[in-house]
């Protein structure tokens, strides 16, 4: 089979099934934040949403990820009524480009590969790209879009940033593995 | 001179996850205006079939052809889906992933948005489309407000308006109470009328004889068996030999061993059966009533009510008895709070007003898990009752949380794929299995828990006879030998009738009979307010003269002798 | 979980409601810009006096709305308390740098007026934005909101994105209750009365996975469905949920574009004059 590029690789193979999966993914995102998690601290919640941007990237590619989670996030604020957090929606679209980029590294899920070496680089990934994505740029988008303390608004990035990173390795690791397992074994079938 | 529209040379067609192919060598020509009937056991391959001539193969599932299918002088092999969607209309088997949009009528609009339509001119056609369903009041429902039943109508009505040659159905009976049956046969009938080539799956063979069939293709293994028409299918006996289920009365004329040949069988209509009123004699017989057997109350529902939405009761005053080791079978029309019943049972849902008692203990003191240790329920919808992606996994998950021994376990496992006949497939993962194997996984998952009352929602809804009639049997054995009282919800009334001692029958929201199923079945008002209909035994029984109760009774009666 | 979402899946009746797709979108999105971009009483409060308007026109569920009202004041109140305890002066660093003490608490601890001002101006805003979002929610339906995203030139695929999400969230929620009662059938305790908190955690993690992974399941059925009603066959697509465009819409379309216009200029001007925040008490 042909090489894909990396490009390729980043946008996925955007067909209807993509789309179904950001929708599913999206409004799985949506769902989960406003049911499936604890307040850790003023507007950071531990929540466990972050597992499905890990999928839809494993599955179909970085930016159908960064979109599952950055609508989902406007979904989520829409479901639940508190009004438009722009800032921490485009901080967790850039997170789930980051976490979204398996098949970057070697990774194919669909195929059942996903080795230890794989699982190192997505735990660092994780770790990085909470830091980049709400330590800096929801930083940014917040003092841009309504002012505030620095200071306080890296605090709740802080905050943030453990409790997805905990979700994301405490969580997406067994989510990955049992994923690839999964598609594995839906090879080579035969009857008894 | 017929023209040829869908052909098939020397197809084969193999998944890739599979190493065997799942079609086999499939050589068939089928013409313009024809109205094609596809036979076959569950897992023969009758979807897959569809899914090639809707281009869903080989654009959405991966795998190999060998040969080719030629549509309408194009080759779906150089085509697109796309291009084939204006050829072919389909109704998918499973209607909850069929249903994309919003509301009904955004549903039924899906494709003509699709094709930039307008919205004046969608209207039209949107109205046409659920007024032949008999959904025009539903317009703006939201999907999840409907029953299962009524997904599907909408899934028929949004390709009713579609200017296509070709409809392709995948059981689009499965779910439907009987007179929704009857009106959909009757609309795809007039489908075929206006020159449209139909082509349908169904298990229900006797349902889709309400109107004429052209032609029917029989497969087995993924090899055609047979090809030709009905009457020829009935007299060569094919239907018996695939593990087919046989239309009533064909099966009544074989015991009384009239000899096929030269008869008209099409419908059961075109049958004259006073003319073998003596060979049929038989079943006209008389017997005593079998006595009364003491019976003891194990659940008792007393005047329960509820509703999901605090305007409007689903169930209201329902009130009965379960006696210990009864068949009961729940009957009753799409949207009539059948399912609710038996989630009300199972305590996933709490009644608004009433109680629910077993063995003279209410039932709201119980956790859901402990009351599934006494009533297991055996969902409508297979791939919502599904949580793990191994068959084994499945099947055990129940076992494994109640800390069973792994040699229990094994056991228990074992057994219950061996009687839901998916045995030979326990290391496949789910996601392999098609429609009907996956409802038999999830019978077999509660089987191996044993509980005291078993409710089955539509248990053999896309099954095919050899499987269904497995799972029955043994249903009715562990009924003997273990006093396992069973609560069938089921639109197939000879179901009912055979398997069950009694009936409840429902009619939005209220219990509107309760008795045996020969009283409830002989009261025509309660036939027309459940949408209930007869079997094609009760016509045989009034062409001859004769007591429709007893012929049926004699019927069952002799079934086994005659197989 | 409950199936009671604050936005409505099927169009009402109301003026605002009655608005095409697009219009509403649009006038949210500039309205959006317009409070982000202003730091402005001036600007801050008609809006605001607006949107209860607004609100009141939705003849919306009071009681549902006041409590979102009550949570919403308090996190941010909660945010600029924070703010307070590790800035005092946050205020004057956007109010070009004055320091006007108000009450001096302890040695440590005092309160300016400007930062008194920026505080409660912070929080006007947020709760005014919080406030367009509820019209804007409760004035629209999901199929509304992807035919206004089309209407905005936003690709339809995109806008079937956010239709198909709104389409499947019940599903998520019947999911939830399918594979906890199918987990509970099969014998997994979760009812409240038999566990403490932290066993049910556990437990409804065993219910998430499944969740998750029956929902990727769904991808290829429902993928299929869309594309054997043609979807993604065309460049466009239209409608059928679409209101036609009254004489009421080109009024809001109007003043959208008056906002727009308003908008630019503001911040041009923001930025040419390095113009901070008002702010009346200025010595
Ligand atoms: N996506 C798939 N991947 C691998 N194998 C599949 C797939 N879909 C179906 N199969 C296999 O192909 C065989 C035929 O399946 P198909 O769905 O065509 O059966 P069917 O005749 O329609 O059965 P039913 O009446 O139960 O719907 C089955 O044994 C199934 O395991
Ligand atoms: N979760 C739900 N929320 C709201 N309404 C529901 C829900 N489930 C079912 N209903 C409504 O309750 C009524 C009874 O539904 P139920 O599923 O019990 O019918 P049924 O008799 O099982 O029908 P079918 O034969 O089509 O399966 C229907 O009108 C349906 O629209
Ligand atoms: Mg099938
Ligand atoms: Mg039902």
């Amino acid at each position: 089979m042909k090489k894909k590029s990396v490009l390729e690789l980043l946008l996925g193979e955007w067909n209807t099934k993509t789309i179904v999966a950001i929708a599913l993914g999206a409004a799985l995102f949506g769902v989960l934040m406003n049911y499936g998690g604890i307040t850790v601290f003023t507007n950071v919640k531990l929540t466990t949403a972050f597992l499905v941007p890990v999928v839809v990237g494993a599955l179909f590619g970085p930016i159908p990820a960064a979109l599952a989670a950055g609508l989902g996030n406007v979904i989520a604020d829409t479901i639940g009524g508190w009004g438009y957090w722009w800032d921490w929606s485009i901080g967790n679209a850039v997170l789930g480009l980051l976490v979204g980029c398996l098949p970057l590294y070697g990774a194919d899920i669909a195929k059942g590969i996903f080795k230890t070496k794989h699982a190192i680089i997505y735990v660092v990934i994780a770790v990085v790209g909470n830091a980049l994505a709400f330590g800096l740029i929801t930083p940014i988008f917040t003092q841009l879009f309504y002012g505030g303390e620095l200071v306080v608004t890296f605090l709740q990035a802080n905050a943030a940033t453990l409790s997805n990173i905990a979700v994301l390795v405490i969580g997406g690791l067994p989510v990955l593995y049992a994923l690839a397992a999964r598609n594995a074994s839906a090879q080579n079938l035969t009857k008894k | 001179m017929k023209t040829p529209l869908i052909v098939f040379d020397n197809f084969t067609f193999k998944y890739d996850a599979q190493v065997e192919p799942t079609l086999h060598d499939i050589n068939l020509t089928l013409y313009e205006g024809e109205k094609v009937l596809i036979l076959g056991q569950s897992g023969s391959g009758k979807s897959t079939m569809v899914h090639c001539l809707n281009g869903l193969i080989p654009y959405s599932f991966k795998g190999k052809i060998q040969g080719s299918l030629t549509i309408a002088g194009v080759d779906t092999l150089h085509t697109s889906i796309f291009q084939l969607s204006k050829i072919v209309g389909t109704v998918l088997q499973d209607s909850d992933a069929q249903f994309v949009a919003l509301s009904v009528e955004d549903d039924v609009a899906f494709a003509l948005e699709n094709k930039s339509m307008p919205k004046k001119d969608m209207i039209p056609l949107v109205h046409y489309a659920l007024n032949k369903v008999g959904m025009i009041d539903f317009l703006k429902q939201v999907p999840f407000e409907l029953s299962g039943g009524q997904k599907q109508k909408v899934a028929v009505a949004g390709i009713l308006h579609e200017d296509v040659k070709i409809l392709l159905f995948d059981e689009p009976l499965a779910s439907l109470d009987p007179v929704s049956n009857l009106r959909t046969v009757e609309m795809m009938d007039e489908m075929a009328q206006d020159g449209k080539t139909v082509i349908v799956v169904e298990h229900r063979f006797e349902d889709i004889l309400h109107r004429k069939v052209d032609r029917v293709i029989v497969l087995e293994e993924g090899r055609i068996v047979f090809d030709g028409d009905v009457n020829r299918l009935l007299q060569e006996d094919i239907l018996r030999k695939n593990g087919l289920r046989e239309p009533l009365y064909v099966q009544a004329l074989r015991m009384a061993k009239i000899d096929l040949k030269g008869l008209s069988l099409n419908q059961v209509q075109d049958v004259d059966f006073a003319h073998f009123k003596k060979q049929l004699s038989f079943l006209n017989d008389k017997h005593p009533l079998p006595p009364q057997k003491e019976r003891l109350p194990l659940v008792e529902v007393k005047d329960v009510s509820f509703a999901y939405d605090p305007k409007k009761l689903v169930l209201k005053n329902i009130s009965f008895k379960l006696y210990k080791g009864e068949r009961l079978a729940l009957v009753g029309q799409n949207g009539a709070g059948k399912s609710t019943l038996a989630k009300l049972l199972v305590g996933v849902i709490r009644p608004l007003s009433g109680s629910i008692e077993i063995n003279g203990e209410d039932i709201k003191i119980y956790s859901i898990a402990e009351i599934a240790n006494r009533i297991g329920y055996v969902m409508q919808n297979p791939n919502t009752m599904i949580v793990k992606h191994m068959i084994k996994e499945e099947v055990s998950l129940a076992l494994t949380l109640r800390k069973y021994s792994a040699d229990a376990i094994d056991k228990a496992v074992t057994e219950a794929l061996t009687i839901t006949g998916l045995e030979s497939m326990s290391h496949w993962p789910i996601n392999a299995l098609s429609y009907g194997q996956k409802k038999r996984l999830t019978v077999a998952s509660i089987l191996a828990l044993k509980p005291e009352v078993l409710i089955l929602d539509e248990p053999t809804a896309g099954q095919d006879y050899r499987h269904y009639t497995e799972i029955m049997d043994f249903l009715n054995e562990i009924n003997v030998s273990a006093g396992i009282s069973f609560i069938f919800i089921t639109h197939d009334i000879h179901l009912a009738i055979e398997y069950t001692d009694r009936a409840l029958v429902f009619s939005d929201g209220s219990l509107i009979k309760d008795a045996r199923i020969f009283d409830a079945l002989s009261d025509q008002s309660i036939l027309e307010r459940a949408s209930l209909t007869q079997t094609s035994l009760y016509t045989l029984a009034q062409k001859c003269g004769f007591e429709p109760e007893r012929v049926i009774e004699n019927f069952i009666l002799h079934k086994g002798l005659y197989e | 979980m409950s199936r009671r979402f604050v936005i409505n899946l099927v169009q009402g009746e109301t003026y605002l409601q009655k608005l095409n797709g697009t219009t509403k979108l649009g006038l949210f999105l500039i309205v959006m810009v317009y409070t982000m971009m202003s730091f402005d009483l001036r600007l801050l409060l008609p809006l605001f006096i607006l949107s209860w308007i607004g609100l009141a026109s939705l003849k919306p569920n009071y009681k549902l709305i006041l409590g979102l009202f009550g949570f919403i004041f308090f996190m941010n109140f909660v945010n600029i308390i924070l703010y307070y305890a590790v800035n005092q002066d946050v205020g004057s660093s956007y109010l070009n740098g004055t320091r006007t003490v108000l009450i001096q608490f302890n040695s440590y601890w005092y309160l300016t007026i400007e930062t008194l001002w920026y505080l409660s101006v912070r929080q006007f805003k947020m709760m005014t934005s919080f406030m367009i979002s509820m019209v804007f929610i409760l004035s629209i339906t999901p199929g509304e909101l992807a035919s206004g995203m089309s209407g905005l030139k936003i690709p339809y695929k995109i806008s079937t994105i956010t239709s198909l999400a709104f389409r499947y969230i019940p599903e998520i929620f019947n999911d939830y209750e399918t594979i906890k009662m199918s987990m509970q059938a099969r014998g997994l305790e979760l009812d409240k009365r038999r566990l403490n908190v932290f066993k049910r955690l556990k437990e409804n993690l065993m219910i998430l996975i499944p969740l998750i992974f029956t929902s990727f399941d769904r991808i290829g059925n429902i993928a299929n469905a869309l594309d054997l009603r043609g979807f993604g066959q065309g460049k466009s697509r239209t409608y059928y949920c679409e209101d036609p465009v009254t004489s009421r819409d080109k009024l809001f379309r109007g003043i959208t574009i008056l906002l727009i216009i308003f908008c630019i200029s503001f911040m041009v001007y923001q930025n040419v004059n390095h113009f901070g925040m008002w702010f009346p008490f200025k010595i």
